[in-house]
């Protein structure tokens, strides 16, 4: 290809015209004919590749215009039917800047064109493909290290568990912990976000290639969820889900740790009582590690997700 | 002692009383007195605290569906500049 200056204008121009038009096209033909360019030697396949784009985006730009212009039309038509039909010997009325001395026209290969486009056109979107990844991976490392410096859960906390057992935070050390603050007395939010979880778990279970998960239930109605009445809640969940409870004090540290909100209501005439509280289910890593969080909007495939990708990354590192 | 909290079982019956309740009161546009045997069934079938909680949540809900499609005029404040 000819690289002088009134070559290069002319590209540019065309080039930009048809990004205006189709940019997706565009690009195509600016990356082609800046390798046509950058080529110093006459070589015959390169000039061939780069003079049938340059007559596919004249047809293109061509038919575009010629939308309501039949004259139009008919005229880019000439370009178009050279690259259907391939006329070898047929000179373009255009000069072409693709144009050397002494070239040889040469047929043009629908075959070819749609292999070099393709390929091109792969190679572009693997790339923003790519860079997209890295993005969100960059994001989602940045989130981690602001919860990090959240720093919940750093203390450590003493409860009975729904069987009885005295469990302490370095018991579910060295184990993937979900974890959520509710009460058996509750309408309908617990029983919704321990189903929700429920279902995680069991999701997260039917990868054999993740940690089993622990789920961890933690009453803010110490005064009537006993061991007997969490013992009674937790079945109706997933098999591996622990009640923890404890005395007020014991409750109200674990509550602290995690600054975890919870106010109880007024009694009514049977002593009944609904307690408020933050809904949000926490995600802690082996080393005890508050991760990350999920409220009542994200569903179970999102938290599944989520929870996959934590354990991907801490394992590579 | 208050009473144990309501099973899994026990938590549906409850859940299916408020649906259909609610479903009533939205076909007969709120008009409780219409719907007095689903409200009876509710009360029956609910522990009195959920009962409070759900008739405030569908208040609560009927008012944000009023919001989102009404729009709100906003109160009248102190004039001028503050």
């Amino acid at each position: 290809c000819v690289s002088s200056s009134p070559s290069r204008l002319r590209y540019s121009l065309i080039s930009l015209s048809v990004l205006h038009i189709y940019p997706v096209l565009g690009h195509y033909f600016q990356l082609f004919c800046l390798f046509c360019l950058s080529m110093n030697k006459r070589n015959v396949k390169s000039l061939s590749i780069c003079r049938e784009l340059e007559m596919l985006v004249q047809c293109i730009v061509g038919v575009l215009r010629g939308i309501g212009n039949i004259q139009r039309a008919y005229g880019s038509s000439h370009n178009c039917r050279i690259l259907l039909h391939g006329r070898p010997k047929q000179r373009t009325q255009t000069r072409s800047w693709c144009d050397g001395p002494g070239q040889p026209s040469t047929r043009f290969n629908l075959q070819r064109r749609v292999v070099v486009t393709a390929a091109v056109g792969g190679a572009m979107l693997g790339a923003f493909w790519l860079v997209h990844k890295e993005k969100q991976r960059r994001w989602q490392q940045q989130r981690t290290e602001q919860l990090k410096q959240v720093a919940l859960g750093q203390g450590t906390f003493s409860l009975l568990d729904h069987t009885g057992k005295r469990r302490s935070k370095q018991d579910f050390l060295g184990r993937w912990v979900l974890l959520y603050f509710g009460f058996t007395h509750c309408p309908d939010i617990c029983p919704d976000e321990l189903e929700k979880l429920s279902a995680v778990v069991t999701a997260l279970d039917a990868d054999a290639s993740l940690p089993k998960i622990q789920p961890l239930f933690i009453t803010v109605d110490p005064d009537r969820d006993d061991v007997p009445a969490l013992a009674r809640y937790v079945q109706d969940f997933h098999p591996r889900l622990i009640g923890l409870t404890g005395t007020p004090e014991e409750i109200k540290e674990a509550g602290r740790d995690y600054r975890v909100y919870a106010s109880a209501g007024a009694k009514d005439d049977d002593g009944d009582y609904i307690v408020d509280h933050t809904i949000l289910i926490y995600l802690i890593n082996p080393d005890g590690l508050f991760l990350d969080y999920y409220n009542r909007l994200k569903n179970q495939d999102q938290i599944a997700h989520s929870i996959r990708n934590h354990m991907q990354t801490y394992t590579r590192q | 002692m208050a009473t144990a909290a309501p099973n899994s079982a026990e938590r549906k019956t409850c859940w299916d009383a408020r649906d259909l309740l609610w479903k009533c009161l939205d076909d007969n546009h709120d008009n409780v007195s219409a719907c007095q045997k689903f409200h009876n069934e509710f009360e029956a079938k609910c522990p009195a605290q959920w009962v409070k909680y759900f008739t405030k949540r569908r208040d609560f809900l009927k008012y944000k569906e009023k919001m989102e499609t009404e729009g709100f005029t906003p109160a009248d404040g102190p004039q001028g500049a503050s």
